[in-house]
């Protein structure tokens, strides 16, 4: 469960004070996958930022599983992203000196997992995303839809509760954006809560819910298929 | 142990070699020459350290040439040696022929048999009088020290040699090795091969002039008075009066009679400075350099370390995102300087090796002491941990939220 | 193209004033120890007389005892006895030649309020001053004749000159040294030797001497002896004759031979001479007499101190060290250029253009570093001025010489340095890097 209430997000420089968020409400039930869309700056990635504990707020309340954000400190907060959280990059986000198994490694090691168990997991869930026979390739000898996948694999390795995805497509030409999002509706079949950021609208409408975020407000939680812009599919 | 990423870290550095490569070998040099420079400096230290047997902090010594047609060694000698102990203040003067540990001096060679080929131990060779023992504070540890009735003059151009000697203990052992020093009372040696001098007494300590040479603690005192226009006055003062007394001394001496010069007025604490200023500026310098060089290494790893946490800025930031606390991020850069430093050391360990041989083959230094390699060890590598901190610190605080950032 | 790349070069270090200005000390530091050390090397092994060291011939006869060398493992005695060296003299054998004494005395001053002092003598032949080129201030030298006299005559120094007699010219006048008065007949301009080459038994580094006179005085007034003194047995008989005639070595010898052939001449002469002695019953030893000229006897004596050839060693790994932290930064700093350097190699910059304009900017730091590790240097002398005290002084100048050197290693050591990082960055591919940027 993942609970914002009247979430408020200001930036203060010396001059202007900017309101990134303002009356933010959300409620994320298990098992949803919810795309955010919205015009450039309305506030997307501060919200999953802040969703993902990668940002603290201002003002409101956050409750991610009975945790109230506010009252965690920076270890309580990295440990629950690891833990709970799985992160998806527009930019994949990978550590290029590292091979796959290493790259996929990196939260588990964060976890302090015994070494079997780590290689269990990292098996598992790379040869889930089709690269299972490339552990020992550096990312830049992938393709990005290939690059995708590793860090789909680094996210669902720990097993989180959530993932959230930053324009897991938008580094991607669309064959490749495709077949990330049909891995995405897998995972999310399998019980894992989806909140992916996008700016289309056509991913969005392959979602269950979208929440469309303008000028740091929900103006409009529409099901995807009363959306406006819904395609004549 | 999972958490301590060694692999990982291992593995992304070789993807890097050239960078750690580098830190390495730079490690590595600077801990070939600090370890080398400390094993100096320590033993230009412990060089420094060993006691003359004088009262250093208050003696000191003049030279005093008379001139002209009418001078008369002998009555001056006699009368300044008077006038001096006379002196209030003053524990005692003698006349010598030359200044413990100053540089200049006089050396020959003792058998303990006569013939050609008898083999010889050198000493240093001080001539005075029975006053000898209180001006140059030695105790005679075995036999008897010099009476007035032995002392003699020894005339310009007098080559033979008085019948008594008194020894230092060290001389005595290296004369005869055989048997304990105290039984070298009453032994007869030779001088010049053929000249027979008996040991009356031994002294504890007095050192050579020459603070280099491998026989400093032979001394050797015959009961004499020199006969010569150019003579030196050691004199010992009680605490404190030492720089009053140099001052009066020297005008009460020029005034007592004119007709000469009185030079070179100058402390033990000075001639011991001088004497050892060589050894005390290789220490300055190296010193200075090992500061330096530890400075330019540690400099080098907060510039090379604040580099990389730049220019991995988002990787800490998707590191973050993962699940890092700050404290694994610190720990990586750390982990990553030991392990770089690690492999520096190994190759420092053998080059300081070397370098202490090559410096053995072409100076004249000894073989280090063998736990200097691993102070040197520990010293850099917490060097080296110090200078990641900072940098690492920095690390630490990228916000997570970068890792979503688009750049 | 070169002011181009300069500009680009001064661009990019202001760009990143931090780092730079680390590389830069690095190499100050660097080329400031290594020129301290090198200047004072330099100056310890500088040749003295550099146009006739190769025609200046010291000489060792070996006339030390039957039982063992006077230096292990089988060197002939750093001196030379009395008696030979006026036997060498009597022979005139040489186209110059000098035997020499130090000792001291006292002089007195004509005017009774100017206080008598005491002066280093040195004691020699009326060759000696053409023979080292003794620079005259006023009069000049003694000649043979003076010598085989025995007339009281005397070079004096400038500083004495001043002395005694108020700068004025004494050429002419008398002077009173140990008691006995003697004639100026020249006195030097400053003479500063580094190393006083011509005798070094007590220091390679002492000034000239304050007075000159003839060798003869040694006997005719039982002038003590300077320098070291060292027997292989004792004189025979007493007084000052009995140890002029000792085998007490207390002299050094030098003979100017202008040619090989002068030279090989020379040689036979000491072994004939050798050879005679042995007939008289001395020279116990196989022959083996010496003649080293300047250089090979400064080498001999290592005029060069341990310290200081260690010291400059370290100095060098030192710098070494300063490289390789320049190379690790100039990798680090061109690696964060790869997106500027793909885009010039995607409009067409040569790949030896973007090589040249690192290694511009590797010198351009070098350069810069090397500059102030030149007032680096200087500060380093004036520190070993400080610590060895102010009989070093000659040694511790940085001359034209020393700061060309200084100009170049900085140099040469930056675009070493600068080399590995320039490839490294002129090897990034074009475009590769400007999608993902």
């Amino acid at each position: 469960m993942l609970i914002m209430t009247n979430l408020e997000k200001t930036f203060r420089t010396d001059l202007v004070e900017t309101h990134a968020l303002r009356d933010f409400n959300l409620e994320v039930k298990e098992g949803d996958f919810v795309s955010v869309t919205g015009p450039s700056g309305s506030g997307k990635t501060t919200f999953l930022n802040i969703a993902g504990l990668l940002e603290s707020y201002t003002g409101g309340t956050y409750m991610l599983d009975d945790y109230n954000v506010a009252t965690l400190n920076d270890k309580q907060r990295s440990r629950l992203r690891n833990e709970k959280i799985g992160f998806i990059f527009q930019s994949f986000n990978l550590i290029p000196d590292l091979n796959l198994f290493d790259n996929v490694d990196v939260p588990l090691r964060y976890r302090g997992l015994g070494s079997a168990e780590r290689k269990k997991r990292i098996t598992e869930s790379l040869e889930k995303v089709g690269l299972g026979n490339r552990m020992k390739h550096l990312p830049s000898q992938l393709s990005g839809g290939q690059q995708q996948r590793v860090a789909i694999a680094r996210a669902l390795a720990g097993e989180p509760r959530f993932l959230l995805a930053d324009e897991p497509t938008g580094n991607l030409d669309s064959q490749m954006a495709k077949s990330v999002m049909t891995l995405l509706k897998e995972i999310n079949l399998q019980g894992t809560t989806i909140i992916m950021v996008t700016h289309d609208p056509e991913l969005a409408m392959q979602t269950s819910r979208n929440v469309f975020v303008k000028d740091g407000k929900i103006c409009d939680a529409a099901d995807v298929h009363t959306m406006p812009l819904a395609s004549n599919q | 142990m999972s958490r301590w990423e060694l692999g990982p870290i291992l593995r992304a550095m070789t993807r890097n070699k050239v960078g750690a490569i580098l830190i390495a070998l730079q490690i590595a040099v600077t801990m070939t020459i600090i370890v080398n420079a400390a094993y100096i400096i320590v033993e230009r230290h412990t060089m420094m350290q060993r006691d003359s047997g004088l009262d250093e902090q208050n003696s000191f010594y003049l030279t005093t040439t008379g001139f002209g047609a009418d001078f008369e060694p002998k009555r001056v000698i006699t009368e300044d040696l008077d006038l001096i102990r006379r002196t209030p203040g003053v524990v005692d003067a003698i006349q010598i022929n030359a200044i413990p540990i100053s540089g200049g001096g006089w050396s020959m060679s003792l058998t303990t048999e006569t013939g050609d080929d008898a083999d010889d131990v050198n000493t240093a060779n001080y001539m005075t009088d029975e006053h000898g023992s209180n001006a140059l504070d030695f105790n005679i540890i075995a036999g008897s020290d010099f009476v007035a009735s032995d002392v003699r003059w020894r005339e310009r151009n007098q080559t033979d040699w008085p019948d008594k000697a008194l020894v230092t203990k060290a001389l005595a052992e290296s004369l005869f090795p055989e048997s304990p020093w105290q039984e070298s009372v009453g032994k007869t040696v030779y001088i010049a091969e053929d000249e027979p001098v008996i040991i009356t007494g031994i002294i504890d300590k007095l050192q050579a002039p020459w603070i280099g040479w491998s026989n400093l603690e032979h001394a050797m005192i015959t009961p004499e008075y020199l006969v010569s226009e150019s003579t030196r006055y050691f004199i010992r003062t009680e605490p404190g009066q030492r720089d009053r007394l140099m001052a009066e001394l020297e005008s009460t001496l020029a005034d007592k009679y004119p007709n000469r010069i009185i030079r070179d007025v100058t402390t033990l604490t000075d001639t011991r400075e001088r004497s050892y200023r060589q050894h005390s500026a290789m220490i300055t310098i190296l010193t200075t350099v090992m500061f330096l060089l530890t400075l330019v290494t540690a400099v080098g790893i907060v510039g090379l370390t604040s580099f990389n946490v730049n220019r991995r800025k988002k990787q800490i930031g998707t590191r973050r995102a993962l699940g890092a606390t700050q404290g694994a991020i610190i720990r990586y850069f750390m982990l990553e300087n030991l392990l770089i430093s690690a492999g520096g050391l190994l190759l420092g360990v053998v080059l300081t090796i070397a370098l202490n041989m090559a410096l053995i083959e072409w100076f004249s230094i000894t073989a280090l002491d063998w736990f200097y390699i691993p102070i040197g060890v520990v010293v850099l590598w917490v060097v080296g941990q110090l200078a990641v901190l900072g940098p690492a610190l920095r690390a630490s605080r990228v916000p997570p939220a970068i890792a979503t950032r688009t750049v | 193209m070169f002011s181009y790349y300069l500009k680009l070069s001064l661009k990019s270090i202001r760009k990143n004033p931090y780092l730079s200005g680390l590389m830069m000390i690095a190499i100050a530091l660097g080329i400031g120890a290594s020129m301290t050390t090198i200047t004072v090397n330099y100056l310890m092994s500088s040749n003295p007389i550099p146009h006739k060291s190769e025609q200046l011939y010291y000489v060792q006869l070996d006339s030390w005892s039957p039982h063992f060398p006077a230096q292990e493992p089988n060197e002939p005695p750093d001196q030379m006895t009395w008696r030979d060296a006026n036997n060498l003299m009597d022979a005139q054998q040489a186209f110059r030649q000098t035997a020499m004494a130090s000792s001291g005395a006292v002089i007195e001053p004509p005017d009774r309020d100017n206080k008598p002092f005491m002066a280093s003598l040195r004691l020699n032949f009326a060759d000696f001053f053409p023979m080292f080129d003794a620079p005259f201030l006023y009069g000049r030298a003694w000649e043979y004749a003076d010598d085989k006299a025995g007339n009281y005559v005397a070079v004096i120094s400038k500083e004495t000159n001043d002395r005694v007699f108020g700068g004025e010219n004494s050429v002419g006048r008398p002077i009173t040294i140990g008691g006995q008065q003697f004639t100026v007949t020249g006195v030097l301009d400053d003479w500063v030797l580094v190393p006083r080459f011509y005798d070094v038994t007590t220091g390679a580094f002492k000034g000239t001497e304050d007075v000159y006179i003839p060798f003869a005085m040694k006997e005719l007034m039982q002038l003590p002896n300077g320098g070291n003194t060292n027997c292989w047995k004792s004189p025979e008989g007493e007084g000052f004759e009995a140890f002029l005639q000792s085998e007490c070595v207390n002299y050094q010898m030098w003979v100017e031979l202008p040619t090989q052939a002068d030279k090989n001449a020379y040689m036979a002469f000491l072994n004939a001479y050798a050879e005679e002695q042995k007939a008289l019953g001395r020279f116990p030893r196989p022959l083996n007499n010496r003649l080293s000229d300047v250089m090979t006897w400064m080498e001999n004596q290592e005029v060069v101190a341990d310290d200081a050839q260690m010291m400059m060693w370290m100095a060098f790994l030192f710098l070494l060290v300063c490289l390789l932290n320049t190379i690790g930064l100039l990798l680090s700093k061109f690696a964060t250029r790869t997106g500027d350097i793909a885009l010039r190699r995607a409009i067409g910059s040569p790949r030896s253009a973007i090589f040249s304009q690192y290694v511009m900017e590797s010198a351009l730091i070098g350069v810069i570093g090397g500059l102030l590790g030149l007032g680096l240097a200087l500060l380093g002398l004036q520190g070993i001025k400080q610590l060895y005290g102010s009989f070093v002084s000659d040694l511790v100048e940085l001359d034209l010489t020393m700061v060309m050197l200084a100009i170049a290693l900085s140099i040469v050591a930056s675009i070493l340095a600068g080399c590995y990082p320039a490839w490294r960055a002129c090897s990034v591919p074009p475009a590769s890097n400007l999608k993902t940027q």
